[in-house]
């Protein structure tokens, strides 16, 4: 067997700063940070500032213990270490931003983390509220190799963006033993592992406060020398939990583990990272929880008619907002444009702190509504498309149209090569289909339907015209844009197809 | 010889008159007559080629086709005889990031572009301008157009001196053939030959395309205001 053990040591703070990042453009949030770095910087004028104020300084406060758990780079450049008390972190560094830790909470998350790695692992053991362990040897032959499992594994975390402590060993209780050493390496060789787990100490092992006491007495520091001890020397000595504990961490014997099943139902939680006080400012977050939900409805073929968002305040019971469509559906974009609806009228009693999203409802797709194919498009296709034909023709033949903001016809419409995301236009019934790309002089006899429109142009500039512009149609039909200038000589300039 | 001819019968391809197609879909041009004339509209894929001057109105005559369907996909110009405006494609009703104009700078290259784009799912509607469309080409952009449900609108200088001569009018396997002429203040509309219907000739289109000084004619016809008030409209 071969288990790898993961260690999140700083699961709480990440969840906050990927919340945080996440919505940092639109909210509140950047803004008030520094308000409170420049009211702090004109009283402590001479005192320690911080080097950078785009990153407050965060730290994880545990309030059982009196400890700080959990704190970021620019926590730590002030020079807050784990294990400091509240005072001395404040004394360093006065405008800290504090996380109250939850044990709760963090399982919370490393359920989520577990769910995201589901469809990639099959064996996930929770193990405490911030740690799991994955079985790899059952796997490997499926990846192809461990390399290949490992890198899977990895990117996925990388994408939820938790930092972790990580190792390999041949049972979790020996896995777990590494990764709280911080050995981080990919290992399956059981020597290396035996010689590796060796050098630890033994106040990493789970082994309870007094036989730990009652070993450290008798001069045994590390775990190679509890492995050497014989079993039955120890068995006579010990409990039978602590004889289990080194038999499997020996691996000679496997405990029985419960292993993760993902949840039946869907709901996700939110811990904001600050406080929220109007819905506005709610609802990136919950457009975040809806693109998970739309993930896990598109990975079962399920679509939902009913939505139960729960935000919860610090004293004030949580509230519970249900939307409900007429149409079941599946994407982020259907959900939000009901969502927004729905909470605008919505007054929050007090700030937020956490939001949930629950989906009981659920019902798959049926196949019966509409020919699949008939609107099939997807936006490769458009990409693909546009790229075929500027290999061939030359980028300079493809192109969008674009608006510029003007009204003279001769540079209103500027093109530009694809792709492009055109700005937003204007509507206007002067503006010919067809410009020709220089005016030519009128030969033909017209009939004036519309007119005239008079643009003098730019009259700031020496450039400036005077011009009147007129709709007219010829003999055969044919609407043109025509213009008399101030010389009253006549022009064709366009066409109104 | 009975025998034989009992199988060409059943050949899937050979459509007799009787067997109208009630069923299949059609983009509706919003003026009646030419509804009628052609069973509901145009086919919502296939070629469609339009003899007509630039100018009168042949944009504008498949505005419910090009901006009202298929919003989702694209709308390509090939060819386009001018320089194509922005805010006319929105007052058109067209989406403009929905817009690709593709100039290319030979013939062949046009037919090409338009191929390809037919080809590749991501359009609604691709409106071409050529003159020297063959029927082998003809057909191939029929082919494309159909089996990837995307329509064509071809649109060729007409063939005056040889208009009403059929021997002259080459004709082209695709779904639908239209001639557009301005005639006394209206657009004469003439099918020439449709997949599944009759030809039908001077279809009179009241159409008004561009903007127009009817308000401020009302207006001063209806000026009953004596001279001497001190603004009024001559």
């Amino acid at each position: 067997m071969l288990w790898a053990y993961l260690y999140f040591h700083q699961i709480t703070l990440d969840t906050h700063e990927k919340a945080s990042l996440s919505v940092g453009n639109n909210s509140h949030y950047d803004t008030k940070k520094e308000v409170r770095h420049k009211r702090t910087g004109e009283s402590t004028k001479g005192l320690h500032q911080p080097s950078k104020t785009q990153t407050p300084a965060v730290i994880v406060y545990c309030e059982k213990t009196n400890h700080i758990v959990q704190r970021n780079n620019a926590a730590k450049e002030q020079g807050i270490e784990i294990g400091y008390g509240l005072a001395q972190a404040a004394a360093l560094c006065p405008q800290i931003c504090i996380i109250p830790f939850s044990e709760d909470n963090e399982r919370l998350t490393l359920v989520q983390l577990a769910h995201q790695l589901y469809p990639f692992v099959s064996d996930i053991v929770l193990d405490t509220h911030n740690t799991l362990a994955i079985r790899l040897d059952n796997l490997v032959h499926y990846y192809g190799g461990h390399k290949e499992l490992w890198s899977t594994i990895t990117h996925e975390l990388k994408l939820s963006k938790v930092s972790y402590h990580f190792a390999t060993a041949w049972s979790i209780e020996a896995a777990r033993i590494l990764a709280l050493n911080g050995v981080d390496n990919y290992e399956c060789d059981c020597d290396n592992i035996k010689h590796r787990l060796s050098q630890c100490s033994l106040s990493l092992t789970a082994l309870d406060k007094k036989t730990k006491e009652a070993l450290t007495r008798v001069g045994i520091r590390h775990v190679h020398q509890l492995l050497a001890m014989p079993v039955h020397e120890l068995g006579r000595r010990f409990d039978n939990n602590t004889i289990s504990y080194l038999t499997a961490l020996r691996g000679e014997t496997f405990p029985h583990v419960t292993l993760f099943r993902p949840a039946e139902h869907f709901e996700h939680f939110t811990l904001l990272p600050f406080d929220v006080e109007n819905t506005q400012h709610l609802t990136p977050f919950m457009e975040k929880l809806l693109g998970y939900l739309a993930h896990y409805l598109r990975a079962r073929n399920l679509q939902t008619s009913t939505l139960c968002f729960q935000i919860d305040f610090r004293e004030h019971p949580s509230t519970h907002l249900e939307i409900k469509s007429a149409l079941p559906q599946s994407t982020v974009d259907s959900w939000l444009s009901l969502l927004t609806l729905r909470i605008e009228n919505e007054i929050l009693p007090e700030p937020a702190v956490s939001i949930t999203l629950r989906c009981d409802n659920v019902e798959t797709i049926e196949g019966s509504n509409g020919d699949f194919f008939s609107n099939r498009f997807n936006e490769v296709a458009q990409k693909q498309l546009i790229g075929r034909l500027n290999a061939k023709l030359g980028e300079e033949c493809t192109f969008q149209p674009k608006v510029s903001d003007t009204h003279q016809f001769e540079t209103m419409s500027n093109v530009e090569i694809s792709p492009s995301t055109p700005a937003s236009t204007f509507t206007s019934d002067i503006v010919p289909t067809f410009l020709f790309d220089s005016p030519k002089p009128l030969t033909q006899s017209t009939k004036v339907c519309f007119g005239p429109v008079r643009l003098h142009s730019e009259w700031w500039h020496e450039t400036s015209r005077k011009r009147d512009y007129f709709i007219a149609q010829t003999l055969y039909g044919v609407r043109m844009l025509i213009f008399k200038d101030e010389e009253n000589q006549w022009w064709a300039q366009g066409l109104f197809s | 010889m009975n025998k034989s001819l009992s199988t060409l019968e059943n050949h899937p391809h050979i459509w007799r008159a009787r067997e109208q197609n009630q069923q299949e879909e059609r983009f509706s041009l919003g003026f009646d007559q030419l509804d009628e004339a052609l069973n509901g509209g145009v086919s919502t894929s296939g070629v469609v080629r339009i003899r007509t001057l630039t100018g009168i109105g042949e944009l504008s005559l498949f505005k419910q086709v090009i901006s009202k369907q298929r919003s989702h996909k694209m709308i390509v110009f090939v060819n386009p005889p001018g320089n194509i405006q922005a805010p006319w494609l929105a007052t058109f009703g067209i989406d403009v990031k929905q817009v690709l104009i593709v100039k290319p700078s030979t013939e062949k290259e046009s037919l090409w572009a338009t191929e390809q784009c037919l080809k590749s799912t991501a359009c609604h509607c691709v409106i071409l301008w050529s003159n020297g469309v063959n029927t082998k080409e003809a057909r191939r952009l029929q082919v494309a157009a159909t089996h990837n449900d995307a329509l064509c609108l071809l649109f060729t200088r007409p063939n005056r001196s040889s208009m009403h001569n059929s021997a002259a009018l080459q004709t082209l396997p695709i779904s639908l053939d239209l001639c557009l002429n301005y005639r006394q203040h209206a657009l004469e509309v003439s099918v020439l030959k449709q997949r599944h219907g009759w030809p039908k000739d001077n279809i009179a289109i009241h159409n008004d395309w561009t903007a127009n000084n009817r308000a401020i004619k009302w207006a001063v016809e209806h000026n009953k205001v004596k001279r001497h008030v001190l603004h009024s409209v001559s």
